[in-house]
């Protein structure tokens, strides 16, 4: 390994113990904990449970769908998934207080309906368009 | 059932030239993050080595849009970089190798750690965003702030572990498969051109549904933002009087701002007081933490004329109490040259109409690129020392 990338590593494990440092004395044992917890369960929720479904829908997807819907359908999954992971916070309105209308103010499961919709509806004429012009692999 | 093996996952999709393509942008959108975050800790502190500078007036509300449209950007970009790189999650480390292990073990680790805290910035800024706290111990700020130096430290170590194949796979050509695991051999559903495409699509998505929250013109498009930018006088709230439990001590006939000079009562200045002085009006913005902003045209007066008034000296720093009877910003430190700048105001009106219960009436502090949550509402005092 280079001079230079010994280096850059040396100046990540400082930043990054500077910041295990601020985490251990501005926290109780309480908080240490569930931020632990936090930090595993993310790790858990994605290589787990979002890398699975994926992987499940994916398979389901090949079986189902015709060939020429498939590059359609994976544009779809990325662009619709991604988008829709970002909205769980406000799609579950979970931050709504009674007293304060302007906040979490917009009909967000309706916006995320219309995106769902409007994906499918994409896929949907990409994949019939590919099959009528036969450009499948 | 046996554990998956990296050959399992076939697609040629899966590849270093993929992985490397998205993390340069993810890593773009980690380090935009950082610096913006570190601009509003910096804004935040009471008394920096540095002062924090007043203009321009749009500065915080920027940098601080800029935070939070970046971290909505990173949600697409890392699940199609993990994706990218997920076969490797279960290669075998051989553990005779010895030295070899222990560094492959350590590089590991040093990943787990990159995506754990990579993971949790996101998640609690998103549901911070949108004023969510499903954890019942930690502090946000606390917690996000020393986090975001764990997950910069991991993503420099990462780059500095990866530069070759980093570079190697950026100076080939897109759908080179030599840096590729023997097992992809599969064409993917699409050409690696067209998933990336996909994937800048997929953070251009979610920039366009977020940032009207802080762009005013993208306000139609924005259809996920936390807030539509609407509210009294076209200013959204953030707490209400009624959450802040000020509804009966704001709205007391016999409210007075109390102005101490070296810990003694300098004035009482009414109401009536404060509008009998001379009123001045600014338009600046409001920019939260949690990424909204929105403009305003506030009438006041000058937190210097009121001091003056007051037989106080400029060039301290003033130190500000809300009515609240609790919660982190009940006293704010208004710095110096924040103090004495002449867009600072007491503000009375908005747009042209008395202050809303709801921002802070009677009177709120309201100054030129600062946050939100230092801009006090329901102002019950302001104290110099000299």
């Amino acid at each position: 390994m280079s001079a230079a990338r010994w280096l850059i590593g040396g100046l990540g494990v400082v930043l990054g113990a500077y910041g295990a440092w601020l985490a251990l004395t501005r926290q109780d044992a309480g908080q240490l904990v569930e931020i632990a917890v936090w930090l595993a369960a993310g790790v858990v929720l994605h290589d787990v449970v979002v890398a699975g479904v994926v992987l499940a829908v994916v398979a389901l997807a090949r079986r189902v769908l015709p060939e020429p819907w498939h590059a359609p359908a994976t544009l779809g999954l990325v662009v619709w998934g991604g988008v829709t992971l970002m909205a769980v916070p406000v799609l579950g309105r979970f931050g709504a207080r009674p007293d304060n209308p302007t906040l979490l103010d917009r009909p967000y499961l309706g916006a995320w309906a219309a995106l769902t919709v409007a994906s499918v509806l994409v896929v949907a004429v990409a994949g019939l368009v590919r099959a009528r012009r036969g450009t499948g692999a | 059932m046996r554990a998956p093996h990296p050959d399992d996952f076939s697609s040629r999709l899966r590849s270093p030239a993929v992985a490397a393509r998205v993390g340069v942008w993810l890593g773009v959108s980690f380090v935009l993050c950082f610096l913006t975050g570190l601009v509003s800790h910096w804004a935040q502190l009471p008394s920096p080595a540095i002062p924090f500078p007043t203009g321009p007036v749009w500065g915080y509300r920027a940098t601080q849009g800029l935070h939070v449209v970046s971290g909505c950007a990173a949600v697409p970009l890392l699940l199609v970089k993990l994706w990218a790189v997920y076969p490797r999650l279960f290669e075998r480390v051989d553990l005779r190798a010895g030295r070899q292990a222990a560094l492959v073990g350590l590089e590991r680790a040093s990943i787990g750690v990159l995506v754990a805290s990579a993971v949790f910035q996101l998640t609690t800024g998103l549901a911070n965003a949108a004023q969510w706290y499903p954890w019942r111990e930690f502090s946000f700020r606390t917690a996000h702030y020393a986090l975001a130096w764990v997950a910069i430290g991991a993503l420099v170590l990462h780059v500095a572990v990866k530069l070759p194949v980093v570079r190697a796979a950026l100076a080939a050509d897109v759908d080179d498969t030599a840096l590729d695991r023997p097992g992809a051999q599969e064409a993917g559903a699409v050409s690696r051109r067209v998933l990336l495409r996909g994937t800048w699509a997929a953070a251009g998505v979610a920039v366009l549904a977020t940032a009207g929250g802080t762009v005013p013109w993208l306000r139609r498009v924005s259809v996920l933002a936390v807030r539509t930018g609407e509210g009294p006088g076209g200013v959204p709230i953030n707490k209400t009087a009624a959450a802040a439990g000020v509804l009966a001590t704001a709205t007391d006939p016999g409210w007075a701002l109390d102005v101490r000079v070296d810990g003694a009562v300098a004035a009482r200045l009414t109401l009536a007081d404060l509008r009998a002085l001379p009123q001045h009006t600014v338009d600046l913005p409001i920019a939260c933490v949690e990424g909204w902003s929105a403009q305003g045209r506030w009438s006041g007066v000058r937190v210097r004329d009121v001091l003056a008034a007051a037989g106080a000296a400029g060039g301290t720093d003033v130190a500000v109490t809300s009515l609240q009877g609790r919660g982190p910003f009940i006293r704010t430190v208004l710095p110096a040259a924040f103090a004495d700048d002449e867009r600072s105001l007491l503000a009375l009106d908005l747009a042209g109409e008395p202050l809303d219960l709801d921002h802070g009436f009677p009177c709120r502090v309201i100054a030129p690129n600062r946050p939100g949550v230092l801009q006090t509402k329901w102002v019950a005092s302001l104290e110099v020392t000299t």
